[in-house]
This record gives C-alpha cells, structure tokens and sequence, in this order.
C-alpha cells in the first residue's frame, strides 16, 4: 500500500523581481510504500533539496500534489502545517539541527512537548527508542558534550518518538565519519526492518546502498530507479556507482 | 590604488556594518556633545563671576563633567567591543582570503579612525551649537534675568578632543589585541563556539538575595535622617550588589528550579522560553543588571532633582519663614532686642520700605533623650547621635506672637508640640522640673524647621523667661535669665529677631539687607544673619544646578540604556535565527515561535525596568527622609515627580523596544 504518493511535482522559481524563472522540478511522480526505505540520488542542483522540502510541507510546489496516507500535503492550510508536520514526520538533517538550548533528552522531546503530551507519556516512549539507539547514558548531556555519530543518533530518536508515518533524512550521513556513518545506517535498516518507511536524500553511495530502492533524480525529474531486492549491500553499491556513471557519462537509461 | 584600497575597505565595511554601526556613530556624537557642553559650561566666565552659590554651582557642573567623562569611557568601550564581536567572522574571512593580521589592523585603523573623526567633527560642532540653547536654559533654571556674554574658549575642545582620542585608541587597541591573539579559524566561527549551560551558583544568588534584603531593609526601617544619610550609600551599594547577584544567580537559579518542575516544563509555551533563558540571562545577565542599575539612576535622580527644583520655594518658605531674622546665642535680655530693632528700623526707614511687626523668640534649647514625657539633657556634644533627641522651650508671649494667638498659662502649666513622635500623659518632665500639660498642640509655625526634620523635637511653650531659670537651675537672686556656669555645656539660649517685608521690590530688600549686615556687624555682638531673598538666589542655583545635571545625565543613562538594548537585541537576533530555524523544522508553527520569541524578549527588556521600579519603590522611605533633610517634605510632590519620570522613561523604553524588536524580527525571519 503506498503510503506517499508524489505525482506530477513541479517547482519553478522565480527570482524576486520576476525575471528570471529556474526550474527545480520539472515532472517527478514517485510512490512509496508503508515500510520502505527508499534513497534518493542526484546530484547537485538535480532538486534533490528542493523535493525534499516540498515532502516536508516547508515549500509548496508550483503545480502537482503529494499524497501523504491518501491526503495531500500541498493543500493543507498555513496554520495546520506545523501540527501536520508533527504528528507525521520525523526529519533526519546532515547538521543533526539539535539546539544547544537543549539536552539531548529535551532534544527528542521537542516534537513531544510541542504535541501537549505529559511528562510520563513523553518517558515511557523515550526509553526503548533510547536503549535501540544506544543513547540512553547520554540523555542528560547536552549537544556540544556528544560526538557527532552521539548527536545524529539523537536527532534520529527524535524522529522516531512521534511515530511519525515517514521520516525524511536528508544527508544524514554527510557530516559523520565512516564509522559513525556506518553505525547510523545499520540503525537505519533496523528501524525500516521494524516497520518504519524512511525517505533518505543522500550524495553517498554507501547511504545508498543500505536502501531497499534507490531513485535517481536528474534535471527535475525521476530518472531511474533501482530495487536492491535480494543483493547484498557490496552488490548494491556497485550498482548504484554503475548507474551513477552512467548517468555521469550522459548514457541512455 | 594601492594607497587609498584600505581607506575604502574601511569605509565599505561601514557601510555594510551600517546596522550596527550607525548607532554607534550616533551615541559618540552625543557623548561628545554632552561632554563639550558640560566641560564648556564649567570653564564659562559668566557663570564664575556670578554673585551667589556659584562656587558650589561649578563644583556641581565640575562634578557632572567627570561623571559624564568616565561614563563616556565605559560605555564607548563596552559598545564598541560589542561591535567588533560580532564583525570576528569578518575579520576571519579577510584573513583566509589572504590579508594580513597586519593588514586587517590597517582597516580597522582606518575604520576606527574615520568613525572617531567623523564623530568628533560632527559632535563638536553640534556641542557649539547647542552650547547657548544649554547655557540659556540654566540661566533660566537658576531664575537669573542677567543674560552674560556668551563666549567659546579653547580649553573645553581641547579637553574634549583629547578624552575622546583617548577612548577611540583605547576602543582600537583592545580590538587589535583580540584580533591579533585570535587564530583564523576562531575568527571564522566568531560569536558561535558552543556555549556551555551555566551553572547554579546557589551561594551567589542567596548572597544576592541578602544584600537586596538587606538594602532594603535600610530603606523601610531607617527613620532618622542623619543616620539615612550615612546609610544611604550603604544600601544602595549593597543594592548594587545584590542586583548583579540576583541578576546573574538568582535568575539562573530560578529558571533552572523551573525547569525541574516536569508539568511546568513541559508545555509548548515554556519549554522553549525556559531553557532559552538560561542562555540568555548567562549571555545578558550583566548587560540586563547594568541596564536596570542605570535606570534606577537616571529615575532616582530625575525624580529627587525635579522634585527640589519644583519644590524649591516651598523649601525655602519652610527654612526661613522670615525675610530677615537676626539670631543672637547665649542670651535673651531686652537691650540685644532692642539694639537689632533700632538698626532694622533705620534701615528700612533710610529705604522707604515698610515691614511687618517684628517677632521675637526668646527660646532655650536641649539635646538629650527623651523617654515618653521625659526629657533629660545630654551634653551638647553628644548630640547627633541616632536616638538623640531635642526640645526648645519658649515663652507663651513669643508663642502668641508667631502664632497669632493668645494663650495664658500659669507658673507650671505648659503647651507642647512634637515633631515626629508624641507622648502620653499629662505631665512633661525637663530634667528636674515637671510641668502640668495644658494643651498639646497638633499645629505649630516651627522655627527651627531644620532641627525638628532632624530629630525628635518638642516644642514647651512656658509662662515665660524665668522659667528657663527654674529648668536650669539657675538660682540667682537677680532675676536675670542665664544658664548657670556648670550647665553651659548642657543648655544653649537663643533670641530670633524677625520681620517681612511685605510688597518691597528685590532691590529694596537687597538694600535693607546690606545695611542691616553693615550696621549689625559694626556693632560686633555676636550671632548670625540670614535673610530669604540672598538665599533664594543660592537655592535657584543649587537646585537649578542639580536639576541641569540631572537631566543631562538623566538623558545620558537613557541614551546608555537605549543602546545596549538595542545591541542586545540585534545580537540575540543572530543567534535566536539559527535555533528558530530549527524549531520550525521539527514542527514548530511560525505562531508559535513568534509567541515564545515574544514572551522571551518581552521578559529580557522589561526585567530591567520592573526591577528598577521595585527598586525605587522600596527607595521610597529613604529618599523621602533625606529630601525632608533638604527640607522637601511635600512628598505627594516628590510621589508626582516619581511617577512621571517613570511613565516617560517607561514610554521611551516602550518605544525602543518597538524599534529594536522590529529590527530582532527582521533579522531572525
């Protein structure tokens, strides 16, 4: 059953005194299905950036709509969004976007906190998301005290603890090193193993290659897509750096 | 094009900077405004060839001149170094493009330079300006019709310009100090290194808290108002204290126990105001108790100043209700009475002026304690200790005069009147000799207005002068009143001779007043003059003194006050941007950040004020015994002036807060 639904997206910008237009989006129609866990690639200036804040309700398209759960996000009113957005997504940033007000617990009670849910309610959820994530020492710490892997890790917690439908991850990896990187995405594929759809934009093949399904975005629009169905990540990777040099190279699809 | 590349650097950069920078250009021109004004008033020959009370009047100009010097150097230095803080990324990105440490101190040179310059030229102009527009208003405030020749000297702009080279290399000399101790990268990242949570400093916030109680407890409790005098200081210093504890602790303290409260944390409207203020009072607490110090200030010395000024000629009418009075110590016999009266009638009728009936006020005095109805004298000098206490006692005759009455009393009857603290019942004990009390007086025409502020004063009004021989003790067979040899230190007698003189022109009085001193000290008796119209002079320029100074750096603190809000603002600003941008991310609505943006600021701002406000409230009690000490007890006037230099200080704090929130707005979306 898909559970986000994007079709006919489209995204032009205009610049401020409505001369020149830039398409960011041309025609992009994806689905995605409940317990996916789908990455999308391109490179820069492809409009990775630029769906992903669209799935995010922080931008609207120009034309097209994005179903979430057989409702579109695009007419949502103004004054919903924020609660739309909390109550069904968890974001993932590449500079985990903890704010240094916080400790680590409040971080990932943020989305709570926002949502009116009590102090024992917001507890009792934290502790397995915590103890999954390996965190659960380091709760009362705050962001400049963790490393970088300690703080994605939390930033991940926090998605999760709303029980969101889909979590965004945009370049969650980009800011850890290899091994922080790797761990991340181990916890990745756990979580989609337990049920939860992920819709991860990522540079890096590795990322990649931990997803059941990779889209690759070229000029603003879908370009290609691989199933990982039964290969292991190595056999993955190394499909993904083919099309990837395919597409580089400019070769038909 | 080499040459002249880092000149339009640095002017570039200011204009870029322009948000920042501009206020600040602007509060070093007024510094240097005021600065000039006040150091020119000083050095004015007009003032110094004044009559009267100009010496004390210069000493007061002299006084605000230093004042406004040093403030000057503190808040330039403090504002301009806020300034560069901010611009450190600047600076870091010159110097990984390739410039120089000595390069990027040339361009600030030439920054500094241009600003200092700039703002010299400009505010000294402005000062020379203005200079006559001031000089007029405080001729006009000390009541002076005489207009003097207005001229400019040197001295005041060479004083001028040099304080303010000096605080300009100052301000460059610590920036070129950060710069140069700092690496690239640090400089890069500028003001964002992760902040560290503060921690609770529990002892820091209870000393706080005590040095507050304490301030004010003087304030409440201190009833004397020699002893309010020499604790005034006390308490406000510890006030001080305690409001920079309170401010950097106590809040802290607070917020944190707020955050220990799990229901209350945990709401949308708290949870981010919450552990958002604990950055920002870690990051602001000095700012903010700097801010709420110097308003108390400025609203202190609005108030009290404002409040003499206007009160100046009820003062006046209660410390001399005569415009002329002779005093003669030691004695209270008929021929010193009747000599002043002579040399007062020949003056007045030598000048064609006509004068009430003269008073007299034959009176003999004590200090020493009082215990309810009884008085026991003390030596004369012991007095001015805390508990001491005084009485003057009077013939009845004297009594009626002033008062217009007719009261008769036998040998051992007496009237009293208490100025501060009364007694129970019926009998009145002076030493040794204990009076039936006919009457106590609830209204008396005091003629020792000072005295009785002072201290607990009773007044005993007595058949007549022979009974200061039986209080004394005195037991001559001659009849002559005297205080006894042994009890000289004990007693003290004194006889006032006064009179008005009703519908004379200044002029006329003036003369009067100078033969009378002439002819009164040819004769080499003794005792003192004084006589209204020469001390109203003084008064108008005393207190027109402190009211000029007042509202001078009444509008300095507010220009202070008003320019690190405004930075505080702009610079939370830039750090709010990135944590609000953050919160919209995981689901925060914009109406939602804004509201906890706006209680957080609304908190930040008016925390000052409000503090500053409870402050005076509790500086009430004291400030109202020392302005009763200048003879000010109209307090409904001083309640008035109060308020009203609250309400405008409010209503300009009111309106920057609109200004610089606005600009906190635009900078965070």
């Amino acid at each position: 059953m898909a559970i986000l639904e994007v079709n006919n997206l489209k995204k032009i910008y205009t610049t401020r005194f409505g001369g020149n237009q830039v398409q960011a989006l041309s025609n992009v129609t994806f689905s995605v299905n409940g317990g996916e866990f789908v990455a999308i690639m391109g490179e820069s200036g492809s409009g990775k950036t630029t769906l992903l804040n669209i799935l995010a309700s922080l931008d609207k398209p120009t034309s097209g709509e994005v179903m979430l759960n057989n409702k579109n996000i695009v007419s949502i009113k103004e004054k919903d969004i924020a609660k739309f957005r909390r109550d069904n997504l968890g974001f993932v940033f590449q500079d985990f976007n903890l704010l240094d007000t916080f400790s680590l617990k409040d971080n990932i009670f943020l989305p709570l906190v926002l949502s009116g849910k009590s102090p024992k309610e917001m507890d009792d959820r934290i502790k397995p998301i915590s103890d999954k994530l390996e965190i659960s020492s380091l709760l009362e710490k705050f962001p400049y005290e963790v490393s970088g892997g300690q703080k994605q890790r939390a930033a991940v917690a926090r998605a999760l603890i709303t029980n969101p439908q889909l979590i965004l991850a945009d370049e969650p990896t980009g800011a850890l090193d290899s091994r922080a990187a790797d761990h991340l995405l181990n916890m990745f594929e756990d979580i989609n193993n337990n049920g939860q759809t992920i819709l991860m934009v990522t540079h890096s093949i590795k990322a990649a290659s931990s997803a059941k399904r990779v889209l690759f975005i070229k000029d603003g629009a879908v370009f290609h897509q691989i199933y990982k169905a039964s290969m292991t990540n190595e056999e993955m990777y190394q499909k993904i750096s083919d099309t990837l040099t395919l597409i580089a190279t400019g070769g038909e699809r | 094009m080499k040459k002249s590349f880092y000149p339009k650097l640095a002017i570039t950069n200011i204009r870029k900077n322009a948000r920042t920078v501009v206020p600040f250009i602007i509060t070093c021109i007024l510094t240097i405004m005021m600065f000039f004004m006040m150091s020119s008033l000083c050095q004015n020959t007009g003032l110094n060839s004044m009559e009267s009370g100009s010496q004390s009047l210069i000493v007061v100009l002299q006084l605000g001149t230093i004042v406004i010097g040093i403030f000057s150097v503190i808040f330039l230095f403090y504002t301009y170094s806020f300034l560069m803080k901010r611009r450190k990324k600047e600076f870091g990105l010159y110097n990984i493009l390739g410039m120089d440490k000595k390069h990027i101190a040339k361009v600030i040179s030439f920054e500094t330079l241009f600003i200092g310059v700039f703002s010299m030229i400009v505010g000294l102009l402005g000062g020379v300006l203005f200079n006559k527009l001031i000089y007029m208003a405080l001729i006009k405030l000390m009541h002076f019709n005489a207009s003097f020749d207005f001229q400019l000297t040197s001295e005041p702009v060479v004083n001028t310009v040099i304080l303010f080279t000096i605080i300009f290399i100052l301000m460059l000399l610590n920036t070129l100090r950060q710069v140069h101790v700092s690496k690239p990268i640090e400089l890069l990242r500028g003001g964002n290194t992760g902040e560290k949570e503060p921690k609770t400093k529990w002892v820091l916030a209870i000393v706080g808290l005590l040095c507050l109680g304490c301030g004010y407890y003087i304030s409440l409790t201190t009833i004397n108002p020699l002893q309010a005098m020499m604790l005034f200081f006390v308490a406000v210093i510890l006030v001080i204290i305690g409001t920079y504890c309170l401010f950097t602790a106590g809040s802290i303290a607070i917020l944190k126990l707020l955050r220990k409260n799990k229901n209350y944390y945990y709401k949308t409207k708290n949870f981010v105001s919450v552990s958002g203020m604990i950055y920002r009072m870690k990051q602001n607490a000095v700012g903010l108790a700097n801010i709420c110090i110097l308003a108390t200030m400025v609203l202190v010395m609005l108030s009290s100043t404002v409040s003499l000024y206007i009160g100046s000629e009820e003062v006046l009418n209660k410390m001399y209700p005569y415009d002329c009075s002779i005093t003669t110590q030691g004695t209270v016999s008929d021929d010193i009475y009747n000599t002043k009266l002579k040399i007062a009638n020949k003056a007045l009728r030598d000048n064609n002026v006509t004068s009430s009936e003269p008073y007299r006020v034959r009176e003999l005095g004590a200090y020493g304690v009082r215990s309810n109805n009884s008085f026991e004298s003390k030596d004369l000098t012991d007095a001015y200790s805390a508990d001491c206490a005084a009485i003057i006692v009077m013939p009845v005759s004297d009594y009626n005069n002033i008062n217009g009455t007719n009261a008769a009393l036998n040998d051992d009857q007496v009237l009293t009147y208490s100025s501060k603290t009364g007694y129970t019942g019926d009998t009145f004990t002076i030493d040794n000799t204990t009076f039936n009390v006919k009457e106590k007086l609830t209204h008396f025409e005091e003629i020792s207005y000072l005295a009785s502020q002072m201290m607990d004063t009773t007044y005993v009004i007595v058949k007549d002068i022979s009974i200061f021989n039986q209080i004394t003790g005195n037991n001559n067979t001659n009849g002559e009143v005297v205080i006894p040899d042994d009890k000289l230190k004990q007693y003290n007698m004194e006889q006032v001779f006064s009179f008005n003189m009703d519908g004379a022109t200044t002029e006329e009085v003036n003369a009067v007043q100078k033969q009378i001193y002439n002819d009164y000290m040819d004769l080499d008796c003794g005792g003192y003059l004084s006589f209204k119209e020469t001390s109203k002079a003084d008064f108008y320029t005393i207190y027109g003194g402190l009211f000029f100074v007042g509202i001078f750096l009444g509008t300095l603190f507010i220009m202070a006050t008003v320019l690190i809000i405004y930075y505080k603002q702009i610079s939370e600003g830039y750090d709010d941007k990135e944590r609000f941008k953050i919160m919209q991310k995981v689901g925060m609505s914009k109406h939602e950040i804004k509201k906890s943006i706006n209680s957080q600021v609304l908190v930040v701002f008016f925390l000052p004020l409000i503090v500053a406000i409870i402050h005076i409230a509790f500086a009430f009690p004291v400030i109202t015994r020392l302005l009763s000490v200048l003879a000010l007890t109209n307090t409904v006037l001083y309640i008035i002036c109060t308020i009203v230099s609250i309400v405008i200080f409010a209503v300009i704090y009111a309106i920057v807060y609109a200004l610089t929130s606005k600009v906190y707005y635009k900078i965070v979306e």
